[in-house]
């Protein structure tokens, strides 16, 4: 029950900290002093009690959209071993169910986009929509070699790769790390695939989606997002974390491995600028390539002898 | 079994009684008829799949057909179960979508096929005789012809027409060789005696198999015997567009599910090609779903996506008899037949759904629709459901389908082979790639229909939803999809017990992982009510707190503020950066009016996306053919007498023939 709660709190606000820590990564790079860490919790306490202003052109889809981003990843949250290492549910192939709760939630942000008439959300929302399809059998790709690797079908599988495989599983991490951190730029939207801070619609695509979105409406979508940005942090976690660790042992590696992460993205986003929109494929589809990478490492194994 | 011919026998009958009535009555006493009948049918189906005997009745005609046996089993009874049901809600919405075509003249016709048709269709999932098999296949055929061309004065309806008979006759032949193959080696026709023929002689098998995969595999629409789907399905009015892609083509896989349990255990070769093409089949099926602005050739592509599905499951269930393992044949064959009931429910449920949103803007081209949640928010909202449902996402039933297939492909790694390990994952990515760019496109079309500002009068106008009689079927279906989304264990209990009957003596060890789906199915249950339950209490709690919050203003138009319904993202739009990134796949055929002249007056753009396989296969052979047979259009002489001496002339042949080989 602690830990569940202990869980809890750090699924709710730890996403806040990692986006201020992400700022704070930025201003340091640009020699700037920045933003409070906690700036971003600020933010959302500040929007939540405001009024809303919404479009004389939207209907209730666009009202309860919100709902559905926040409420579709926190049950995705329960599939995946966050700080204490273990999932509140762990069934077979949880990965599945993860996955397509977040696509219900992508599902209504795209319509909720549509709902305003606006052609600048209707561009974000196609792209939103186009990149999404070429993560997600990337992801999957990857979860199945692991699974096909360790021989267990629940996100646990993640932390047993370098128990089963010694120098390979090595490797197999490594490319793997990779490919959940394109993943959590592309989902996150940031840089180099979207930019956040930009103050030009034609280029956003995440920012635009919620353009019409004020008040509480644009806090818990970001909000939403960051606990996004979470989820998949935990599964790098999940695999780079020795998985017999004491617990709070295992809470101050998780922590530290969320802190890692927002360094590397606020890292990215000051070392390079956001690619321009038709070379976006490509730098997802090197997710792709790095999966399947990690496919033939495992086949490697498995047949090579 | 009695209950059972007295149903067929009312259906059969129901037309010609509708049509004394008067022109109002017609259809309401074809409803009542059609539900009579349909619950007599139902009610045999009810006790086999609750009871453990099937039921079978015997008929001896000995001259031709030998004995006729008509058996039904659980898999035959599943699947009289989805078509009482559908039919009879599609029937019940037809009182609504056919009143404004009442005074056409075919509605007569029309009158006696549809329940002609769904009575073709009962007999054929029950028959067990080849010969008889082939008539009842044939009426189905033909009946389903006869509905699709109810709009017989319009030319390209009565062109898909054409083109559905053609194929629907290429693929009879197909099942005729491959039922003659079996009938010649076993010298009967009952389905029972093929078994010992097929199980013994494993090429044989396979043959037989890849004629009745191309047969039943062209009535289901699998890749690429697909093409009569896009034209067929838009052409027919809704009703009966929701009844032939929601049912009769599930006919086309009972073929292939009931061929499999001939076979018993398929080839390895069998396995893995059926699997690939399914795979192919759902990839090609949503990427030109995607591509189409006609809401129901949408539709009808979305349909070959999900056969592809459904084939993905049987695949997969193939591959574990192939290989032994019997959880991965049981995930398999559960997912894939519990796909082929979810399929029914919310495609037809799209289908009346598109029809509702037809009557009243008599347009199914999405490009010109837009903003109508205003004005049809009932149809909206079942459309919406709709849509998340058959994406596969959860809490709805497309979800529980689509999981148990992926549990089955994960759990099919276990088989320790190169080849069908590569092919899982091919098949993995495959059908993830189908579930995103299925949302891509239902949320194109959602969107683009229902949201937004009205992009033309005919949108404008709409005032007021359908009438009930047209809403209430559609909201059942849309309860259904609901329930078997969050009660899944109890449908994927009845669908186990069909796939356990099916196979239970080919594999071993069947019965020890029976439960394994059911316990994870309780635990998806649980998850699926808590999420209903925290989202409904969520919404409930933001529309009320946020009461009295809220301003209304224009969309944020970066500063201008006289946005009108011309500057609306469009469909084309929406679609084009993922359809840019396949651009390959696609035959695009542009037809441009650039402005001219110092004051140019009119120009248009139009974008037309033509199927590869038509373009580059079919419209080439089709070609081909014309030239050929326009050799002969000499012997055309117009003379009776030498039409006379061809007949005499063929005779001769075939008596000297049958002299030399006989």
């Amino acid at each position: 029950m602690i830990m569940t709660i202990v869980n809890l709190i750090i699924l709710l606000f730890v996403p806040f900290l990692m986006l201020g820590l992400i700022k704070k990564t930025k201003s340091f790079w640009a020699g700037r002093k920045g933003p409070s860490i906690f700036q971003p919790l600020y933010d959302f306490i500040r929007l939540i009690k405001k009024d809303f202003v919404i479009s004389k052109t939207t209907s209730v889809v666009f009202n309860i959209a919100p709902v559905f981003a926040i409420s579709t990843v926190l049950f995705a949250a329960m599939f995946v071993p966050l700080a204490t290492g273990s999932a509140i549910i762990s069934i077979p192939v949880g990965v599945i169910v993860f996955s397509y709760t977040l696509g219900l939630g992508k599902f209504m942000s795209i319509v909720a986009a549509m709902d305003t008439g606006s052609s600048f959300e209707g561009m974000g929302a196609s792209r939103e929509a186009c990149f999404t399809s070429i993560v997600e059998p990337a992801f999957f790709i990857l979860i199945a070699s692991v699974m096909l690797l360790t021989g267990n079908y629940t996100f646990d599988s993640l932390s047993h790769i370098i128990s089963n495989a010694g120098s390979y599983g090595i490797l197999i991490t490594i490319f793997a790390v990779v490919v959940l951190f394109i993943m959590i730029l592309t989902e996150g939207s940031r840089v180099p695939v979207d930019d956040p801070a930009t103050h030009l619609e034609l280029t956003m695509i995440h920012e635009v989606m919620i353009l019409d979105n004020s008040g509480s409406d644009l806090a818990i979508y970001s909000w939403a997002n960051g606990i996004k940005m979470l989820l998949i942090s935990s599964l790098i976690a999940c695999m780079v974390i020795p998985h017999h660790l004491p617990v709070l042992m295992h809470v101050l590696c998780y922590l530290s491995v969320l802190g890692i992460v927002s360094i590397a993205i606020g890292t990215v986003e000051s070392g390079m600028a956001r690619i321009r929109m038709s070379h976006v494929f490509e730098f997802i589809f090197v997710m792709s390539s790095l999966a399947l990478v990690v496919l033939s490492l495992v086949m490697a194994r498995m047949f090579g002898g | 079994m009695n209950n059972y011919f007295i149903g067929i026998i009312t259906l059969l009958l129901s037309g010609f009684v509708a049509n004394i009535f008067s022109k109002k009555l017609k259809t309401v006493i074809l409803s009542l008829l059609v539900s009579v009948g349909s619950v007599f049918c139902a009610i045999p189906a009810v006790k086999v799949l609750f009871g453990h005997e099937n039921l079978v009745a015997n008929f001896d005609f000995n001259t031709i057909f030998g004995n006729v046996s008509f058996v039904i089993d659980p898999l035959s009874a599943f699947f009289i179960l989805v078509i009482t049901v559908m039919s009879l809600l599609s029937v019940i919405y037809s009182n609504g979508y056919l009143k404004p075509y009442l005074d056409l003249k075919n509605i007569s016709s029309h009158l006696v096929f549809l329940p002609m048709l769904i009575a073709s269709m009962l007999a054929v999932v029950t028959c067990q005789n080849a010969l008889m098999f082939l008539i009842c296949w044939e009426i189905m055929s033909l009946s389903s012809f006869f509905l699709v061309i109810f709009e017989s004065n319009k030319k390209d309806v009565l062109k898909a027409g054409i083109k559905y008979l053609v194929f629907m006759h290429i693929s009879v032949l197909f099942i005729i060789i491959a039922f003659a193959l079996m009938s010649i080696k076993s010298g009967s026709f009952e389905f029972e005696t093929f078994k010992a023929v097929l199980q013994n002689n494993t090429s044989f098998a396979n043959i037989v198999f890849i004629l009745a995969f191309i047969g039943f595999g062209t009535k289901a629409g699998f890749v690429p015997f697909h093409n009569w789907l896009p034209d067929a399905h838009p052409a027919a009015p809704s009703h009966v567009s929701g009844i032939m892609s929601g049912v009769m083509i599930k006919t086309g896989i009972y073929g292939i599910i009931r061929m499999i349990t001939l076979i018993g255990i398929p080839s390895k070769e069998i396995a893995y090609g059926f699997l690939a093409i399914s795979v192919v089949s759902s990839l090609y099926g949503v990427l030109y779903a995607i591509t189409q602005h006609d809401l129901k050739r949408l539709l009808a592509y979305h349909s070959i996506e999900n056969i592809g599905i459904v084939g993905i499951g049987l695949g997969v269930g193939m591959l574990g008899l192939t290989y032994h393992n019997p959880l991965v044949a049981l995930l398999g064959f559960t997912g894939g037949i519990l796909h082929v009931l979810n399929h029914s429910i919310f495609k037809e449920l799209l289908f009346l759904s598109a029809g509702s949103v037809y009557i009243k803007t008599h347009t199914k081209d999405i490009e010109i629709l837009g903003g109508l949640i205003k004005s049809m928010p009932v149809t909206a909202i079942l459309f919406l459901i709709g849509s998340v449902a058959i994406c596969g996402l959860p809490p709805f039933n497309g979800f529980i389908s689509e999981f148990l297939i992926y549990f089955g492909m994960f759990k099919g790694l276990e088989i320790h082979h190169f080849l069908s390990i590569l092919l899982i994952f091919f098949a993995i990515s495959g059908l993830a790639l189908v579930g995103t760019m299925a949302i891509l496109c239902f949320s194109k079309a959602f969107s683009i229909m229902f949201l937004g500002m009205p992009r033309s009068e005919n949108a404008q106008n709409v005032t007021t939803d359908s009438s009930k009689v047209m809403l209430i079927p559609m909201g059942i279906l849309a309860i259904f999809t609901l329930l078997i989304g969050i009660y899944p264990q109890y449908v994927v209990f009845w669908v186990k017990r069909v796939v356990f009957d099916m196979f239970s003596e080919n594999i071993v060890n069947f019965c020890q992982v029976c439960m394994i789906p059911l316990n994870i199915m309780q635990t998806i249950a649980l998850y699926a009510v808590l999420f209903v339950g925290f989202v409904t209490l969520m919404i409930f709690l933001k529309l009320k707190l946020t009461k009295g919050k809220i301003v209304m203003h224009d969309t944020w138009g970066c500063g201008y503020n006289r946005a009108n319904n011309h500057m609306q993202y469009t469909a084309s739009s929406f679609a084009s950066p993922f359809l840019s990134m396949l651009r390959p796949l696609f035959k695009k055929v542009f037809d441009i009016e650039k402005p001219k002249k110092l004051f140019p007056v009119a120009a248009h753009f139009h974008l037309h996306i033509e199927d590869i396989e038509e373009a580059y296969v079919l419209n080439p052979l089709l070609k081909f053919d014309e030239w050929f047979l326009s050799k002969f259009e000499a012997m055309q002489s117009g003379n009776i007498q030498s039409y006379i001496k061809y007949g005499m002339v063929f005779l001769l042949v075939v008596i000297i023939a049958s002299l030399f080989i006989g």
